[in-house]
Order: C-alpha cells, then structure tokens, then sequence
C-alpha cells in the first residue's frame, strides 16, 4: 500500500510539467502579447515598447520564460499580473475561493440528495415515483448547465416582479448593501421553529439511543439542518438589534456576509450540481441494486434479520463504496463544470477570470489559474484512488 | 405433484447478430423516441431553408427582438379561416412609451399558404430552387413579417436559424467525435497492442549493438535514404513556397483554404510515404535522423539553461546551472551508451493523462483562443471541429486500449500472429473489428459531449461566430441583452431547449444501442 501511495504521487511529477508546458505553448502560441495593443498606439515609440517587452521577460525565448515561470512555481512565486503589476495570487486568490465556495456546497448538496434518492429508487424500483426519479434524472444529465442558469435567472427574475420582493437573487455573489434589519427580523421570526425541530429531534435521537437503537438516516439529517440553522440564527439574534438598518457589505458582520453569499450560491450551487446530483443518482440506483441481488442479502433475508437491517447494514455500505471514493473525482470535476455556470450567472469565480484574463493576454494569470485548477484536478484523483484503496478491502494494488 | 413443464420448442430463426440486434433495439421505446427526435431535427436541418420563410441572414433592424407574431385562426366574424398573419410596424407605445411591435390588423390581413414561392436559395448548395414551407407573396412584398418564434438581436427570425443552426450544432458533434474516434483508434490500439512490449527507442553510440544496427541494412538502401531525404527537402520547399505564393495572399476564401488543407494532407501523406519507403529501410538514415532529433533536444536545453542562467542571480542561476548541466549529461550519456527501450504504451498513456489533467472547458479555451479571428466560417467550423476532437481523443482512446488489450490475447490474433501477419494487419484485420460494437455506443453517448461542448464555447463567444449560427451562439443573445430585459423576450431561450432535446436523444439513442448490442440479452 506504501509503495502504492508513494508511486502514485511520483506519477503526477511528470504529467504536472507535461500539462503547464502544454498549457504555456498554447497560451504563447496565440497571436500577439500583453504589449501588442500599445503598438497600436500612436504615442508609444518603438523604443519604449521594446522596453517594456524586455522588462516583462517577454522578448525571452519561450523555454527560457517557461523555466523561469517553472522556476517561480517551484519556490511558491506564481508570477506577475502583467495587467494589474501585482503579484498573480492577489489577483486569482480570492476568485478561486469564491469558485471553491460553490464547488464545496454543490458537493454536499449533490452527496446529501443522491444518495438517499438513489437507495430509494432501488429499494422501490419501477414504481412511480422511481420513475419520476429515472425522468429527472435524465433530464438533469442532458441540460446544458449554461442553459439551467438562464431558466434559474428566469425564474428569478419572474418571480421578484411576481412578487415585488427579492425572493432569488440576480447574478452576482453580493449585493452592496446589505439589510441588516430584515436579516435580523426575519432571525427573530424563525428562531422558535427552528430550536423546536432541533429538540424535537434531539428528543427522538435520545429516545432511540435510549432503547439502544442507531439513529435513522432522516434523525440525522433533521438534527444537523435545524441544529445548524438554530447555531446560525443566534448571531443576528445576539448582535442584529444594535446594528443600523442597512449597511454596505464590506462593514457589514461576517454572519451578514454569509448570509448574503450563501443566498446568492444558492440557486447556482443547484445549477451547477444537478448534473453530478443526476448521474450520481443513476449510479447509487445501479450500485444499490447490484448489491441487493447477491447472495448474502438473500442470506440476511433468510436468516430474519428485518428489511431495515438488511438495507441500511448490509447493502447500503456496500454500495456507498464507489461514492466515497468519487468524492475527489467529484471536486475537480465541479470546477470544470462550475465554469459557465459561472458566467451566466455572473459568480466572480476562476472562468470569469479566465475569460478576462486571456482577453487581456495576462498570460501569468491564465498560467496561475490553469495550474492550481490542474493541481487541483490531480490532488482530487489521488484522493479518490487512495480512499478507494483504503475503503474496500478487496481492492489490492500491486 | 410433478407437473410436465410445457416447452416452447418451437424452432427459432437463425438470426444474425445485428438482426437480432434490431430486434433487442425495436424493443426499446425510449431509444426509438431517440431516434426519432433526431431523424427530424437532422432532417430539418437539411432542409433549413426550406422551412425558414426567409433567408439566413436576412434581418430587420427594425423589428429587433420582436416577439412571435400573432398567428390569427378567425377572421372578423368568428369564423374560422385559414391562418393569417396581420401587418405589423414598430412604434412607440402611448400609454407604455415602451417602443413596441404593434399589431393592427385593419391595416392588412395576410393568409399564410404553403408550399409556395419564397426567396431563392440552392438546396444542398447545387439546386436552384425558391421552394418554402410557409409564406406568400406578402412575404416577398415585405407587407407583413411572419417570425413564428420571434426575432434576436438584429432582428432575424428565430425559427429560421434554428434550423440553419442545427446545421452546425448537430453536425460539430458527429465530425468531432469522427476526427477524435480516428486519433483515438490509431493511439488507443497502437497503445493496447505494444503494452508490455517495449520498442527499442535508442542505442547509444558506442554500444556495439549500434554499430550492428547500421550493418544490418544493405548498402544501396543508403542511396535510396538520401534520394528520399531529397525529395523531401524538395517536398517541404514546394510546401513552403506554394502556401507563400498562392495561399497566404488569399486566405479569406474558403476554396483557397479547402485547396490549402488538401495540399497540406496530400504533402504529410507523401512525406510518410517518402519517409516508410525509402529513408526508413536505410539504418544509417534512421540512425542520422535520431542524432540530428537529440541535437535539437540538445540545443533546445542549451538556449533554455544559457537564457536562463544569465537572467538569474544568486541561487537561482547556481541552481539552474547544476540542473542544466546534469541534463545536458544525461542527454550526452543516453546518446553514448545504452540502449533505451521505451513502452509506447506509457507513452500514450500518460500523454492522455497529461489531457485530462487540465480542466476540459479551460483547455477548450485557450485552444479556441489560437483561432484567428478573420477566418471565414468554414475553416472557424473545422478548427472547431479540431480542438473539440484534441482535448476529447483521450476517453475513447482509453476505451480501445482496454478492448485491444483483452482481444491481443485470443486465440485468433495470436493464430494470425503465428501465421505470420504483420502487427498492423493484425491490429486492422484481427482485433479493431471486435471493438466495433463497443465503439458504436462508446460513440452515441460521446457527441453529446461535444455538442453540448460546442454550445458552450460558442455561447462563450469563443465558437462559431456571426454571420454563422449555431444553437450556442443563439443563446448567448439570450443573456447578451441584460438580465432585466430577461423575462420580457423568453423566445430567446428557445434554442437551448433545442440543445436540451438533441442531447436527451443522443442519450437515449446510446442507451439502447447499449442494451441491443449487447449479445448477453436474450433476444
């Protein structure tokens, strides 16, 4: 296993420098550079632009600037913003945050919502409401997710002049001033419901441990929604009445913030996982019923062990097992898929950059952005191969 | 009590294997469904200008998005009628002041015939015909305006492009995943076949073994090799000063670049000829040939080290020297003395992995950037084309390789490998066709990809652009006019439905290809 892990991580060396200097080329190959668009300009001399080229290492043959670049990278020095003379990560930081904002909700999202439908529909099968599952599904698989957003922006748009108040919101990640006063009353307002399902809960996880009895699966899900939005909720309760009515976002407290972020990712984390939700949906089904077929679950059937047991123990710790591991396939894949989505619905995240970045030929801040996606996309397959490796013990590497 | 079974035992038909096929296909409603779907979009956008009443780039700047037109089923009396359009024009509304399309049917009232005489246009680009779906002399006249699904931007009816854009949009994924299935078998099947059969990649110099190598080929395949490296720096020149002279001055026409693109495949097909046939039976040549390629290794390294060695300082330029230096060692080394044997299978494959490391929808960016921007649509198309096929190859590259991998080992290519047979005529001959039905599938459910991959360059602005259309660049127009004006011309969402449709019947396509080409169901 050792020796496995070890070789595995010696293998992404190579295909590390294989895909930037395969990115660098393509970048490089494309006509023109930062300093082009100031030939153009009647006010800059000859002199002067050659000049800027040299300072800018760009006149460099394109080895040499890859190596100097490789360079950088190796000692955590990204390179340059040619177009904003600062240092890439300041430019691409905080957008590959706000993309790994959407990446992580839409991960849990997809997980949360899969998985129980998927063991529904096998448990069920060909019923009717495993059919409507198999219809959405496919639907979910075949919509183009730029497409999803536009409807979702539609949707939004429809429903705030239905309703003459800013129920989803429009594009973008924050607004500029935040409500504070709504926040906090609407705090006030949903407070009791929510600490009553947290004890309600509570009292049934008591209650089942009590009789020494495991949790099921909605007790659980129960208690971490009302218990999160109980914890959530007591921040604007505590310090909402003294605040202002409304204040800019950037003084505003960091629960309004949140507040505010996670109302904005909400209907684009739903865009950009239903694809991931729907195929995972489709897997877990197969998986669940591909294990409710062998023999051993005829064998716990038979031995009268209840259907609840046989599901959740037997079955359904079985089939989850491709699913932990595609927790890191499923990260880097989201960041790739996030990326229209990202555009149409207007997220400051890593494509939005791209698109900017390359219509300003900031080649150091495509490079920056193409090697962390990338080294991003490699961390999460090893994860998947080396939790696939850890958690099934049939699967041996040689 | 034992109960005798009744049997069916009737004789069955010997069925061949696509009959039964068929048969398993012909049971799957959602596949034919599929099927169907698309036999009438491919269908409508053969004959787009058919059923467009106007031509493709026809449009009415004053009439930009206007919504559809209002398709009247009775006429003044209640009475239904045959459908007619009214006459409508642009002006300010009095109690909105928003401009509109105004509506007023006292002005003029225009049946709608079919099959009738509509602007001319070439079917298929040959026949001369001006044969339309829906219209009438009005139409022509310009007395009313007929746009079934509304107008975008520059005023051109939805409708109409729809189906001029399924031209692009449905057919970009049936010529990607051709380029990428060929790239794909050719690296996929070459990687399965020579796995764990190392090729020798280089001798070093002074290994004997190099010196027996260059022995073991005659000596008038020498002169033979330097007659063909003529002919190929003869080659090359006529390349260079043919594209210089005749295709370089007049690049923005289509026949110049399709002439081009011919010279360009005939030239490398001539080259490989040149290359197999008369310079690779000479040893000396080949053994030339790889001196002269890790000399430009060599030199490569050297310019890298040196530049970058005199634009350092400090650590940085020591330590660059030391890694140039023990590169240039390794290269001085490997072209000494041993002898290297490669697997191209790790090659390929990690050439692949290197693809798939970077994020698809980023990579088709910054190919699509490399398209220059005053190419006619034509040649924007194919280029499309190719970088949709260079970053997907990779998938059914893979697929191949797995199958190829397991048919190597039966019995019949191993039979056709004792018999003699050459390693291509096994791999063309012996495995490729056992991965015939695994591919057609493989196949169905890839151009979805690269359909919905089109859309969204091409929605990026980074596709197919204007005056051509395609269903992604259709719906870019969508959001490109503001989010609030949004829900006032939803017809603008109608050609992502159209993507929607076209993959959801790929997909169910391949499905039941899946369940029909698979011999383990029962027929």
């Amino acid at each position: 296993m050792f020796a496995y892990v070890v070789r595995r991580l010696l293998q992404l060396i190579p295909t590390f420098f294989g895909a930037t200097l395969l990115a660098f080329l393509v970048i490089q190959l494309a006509p023109g550079d930062f300093v082009t668009r100031l030939e153009l300009d009647p006010t800059q001399d000859r002199e002067s632009i050659a000049n800027l080229r040299q300072q800018l290492g760009l006149d460099q043959p394109l080895p040499v600037q890859y190596a100097k670049w490789l360079s950088g990278i190796l000692q955590g020095y990204l390179g340059l913003s040619l177009s904003y003379k600062t240092d890439v990560w300041n430019v691409i930081g905080q957008r590959i945050l706000n993309s790994m904002v959407l990446v992580v909700l839409a991960t849990l999202m997809i997980y949360l919502i899969a998985i129980p439908i998927g063991v529904y529909s096998a448990i069920r099968k060909y019923t009717w409401p495993d059919r409507t599952f198999t219809v959405l599904a496919f639907l979910g698989l075949a919509i183009p997710n730029f497409f999803f957003g536009l409807i979702m922006l539609f949707l939004a748009v429809w429903l705030n002049d239905l309703t003459d108040m800013r129920i989803l919101p429009i594009g973008g990640m924050t607004t500029e001033f935040i409500h504070l006063g709504n926040l906090t009353r609407a705090a006030q307002l949903l407070f009791p419901f929510a600490l009553l399902g947290t004890l309600v809960f509570a009292g049934l996880f008591w209650q089942r441990s009590r009789r020494g009895q495991a949790a099921t699966f909605g007790i659980w899900v129960g208690l971490v929604l009302f218990g999160m939005s109980t914890l959530l909720m007591l921040a604007p309760l505590l310090q909402g009445p003294g605040l202002p009515e409304r204040l800019p976002y950037t003084e505003s407290p960091l629960w309004a913030r949140a507040t505010n972020v996670l109302w904005h990712a909400f209907p684009v984390v739903i865009v950009v996982g239903t694809s991931g939700l729907a195929g995972l949906m489709r897997v877990m089904r197969g998986q669940m019923l591909d294990v409710l077929s062998q023999d051993y679950i005829r064998t716990a059937r038979a031995k009268g062990l209840s259907e609840r047991v046989v599901i959740y123990k037997h079955a359904l710790r079985n089939a989850v097992i491709p699913f932990i591991a595609g927790i890191g396939g499923l990260l880097p894949g989201l960041i790739g898929g996030a990326g229209l989505v990202e555009v149409t619905m207007a997220w400051p995240g890593i494509t939005p950059a791209l698109l900017e970045a390359i219509s300003a030929i900031d080649i150091y801040v495509i490079m920056g952005l193409i090697t962390i996606t990338t080294v991003l996309l490699m961390i999460g397959n090893v994860v998947s191969d080396l939790l696939l490796a850890w958690v099934d013990p049939r699967i041996r590497y040689s | 009590m034992l109960r005798r079974v009744q049997r069916n035992t009737a004789p069955k038909a010997n069925r061949s294997f696509f009959q039964q096929a068929w048969i398993r296909f012909k049971r799957h409603p959602l596949a034919r469904l599929g099927a169907a779907v698309l036999l009438v979009f491919y269908l409508g956008a053969l004959f787009a200008d058919f059923l467009a009443p106007y031509p493709e780039e026809k449009s009415f700047r004053d009439f930009s998005f206007a919504s559809p037109t209002r398709i009247f089923w009775r006429d003044e009396n209640g009475r239904l009628t045959r459908p007619y359009v009214c006459a409508s024009e642009r002006r300010r509304n009095l109690e909105t002041f928003k401009v509109e399309v105004i509506t007023d049917c006292e002005k003029g009232r225009y049946p709608i015939y079919f099959f009738v005489k509509g602007e001319p246009y070439r079917f298929l680009g040959l026949i001369p015909t001006d044969l339309r779906l829906m219209g009438g002399p009005w139409l022509l006249e310009d007395k009313a305006k007929l746009f079934l699904w509304g107008t975008d931007d520059f005023g051109r009816d939805i409708w109409g492009r729809i189906w001029y854009g399924a031209r692009i949009s449905l057919t970009i994924g049936i010529f990607a995943v051709a380029l990428a299935l060929v790239i794909g078998i050719f690296m996929g099947s070459i990687s399965g076949y020579y796995a764990g059969r190392p090729v020798t990649f280089s001798i070093g110099i002074l290994n004997p073994q190099f010196w027996a190598f260059i022995r073991g080929s005659p000596w008038y395949t020498h002169l033979m090799a330097a007659l063909g490296l003529v002919l190929i720096a003869a080659l090359l020149f006529a390349m260079g000063y043919g594209y210089q002279n005749f295709i370089r001055p007049d690049l923005q026409r289509v026949s110049t670049l399709a002439l081009g693109a011919l010279g360009l495949v005939v030239g490398l097909v001539l080259l490989g000829v040149i290359l197999y046939a008369l310079v690779w039976k000479s040893h000396l040549a080949r053994a030339l040939l790889w001196l002269s390629a890790w000399a430009g290794i060599a030199w490569l390294l050297w310019i890298t080290v040196w530049g970058f060695w005199q634009s350092s300082r400090g650590l940085e330029a020591i330590i660059a020297g030391l890694i140039g230096a023990v590169l240039l060692g390794a290269i001085g080394y490997v072209l000494l003395w041993p002898r290297i044997e490669l697997d191209l299978d790790t090659i390929i494959m990690r050439t692949v992995e290197v693809l798939a490391a970077i994020p698809d929808l980023f990579l088709l960016i910054i190919l699509s950037v490399l398209i220059p921007m005053e190419v006619p649509p034509a040649v924007r198309f194919v280029l499309v084309v190719t970088i949709l096929s260079f970053v997907n190859w990779g998938g059914l590259a893979r697929i191949i390789r797995s199958q190829v991998l397991q048919l190597r080992e039966m019995e019949f290519a191993q039979a056709a490998q004792a018999l003699g047979a050459g390693d291509a005529r096994v791999i063309i001959r012996h495995v490729l066709p056992g991965t015939y039905t695994y591919l057609i599938v493989a196949v169905t459910l890839a151009i979805p990809g690269f359909i919905l991959g089109e859309s969204g360059l091409s929605f990026l602005g980074l596709g197919i652009q204007e005056p051509a259309t395609s269903w992604g660049l259709m719906l870019s127009k969508a959001q490109a006019t503001g989010i609030t004006a949004f829900t006032e011309r939803p017809w603008l969402l109608i050609p992502g439905l159209f993507i929607l449709l076209a993959v959801l019947a790929y997909n169910f396509l391949g499905d039941g290809l899946r369940d029909a080409l698979d011999p383990r169901t029962k027929v």
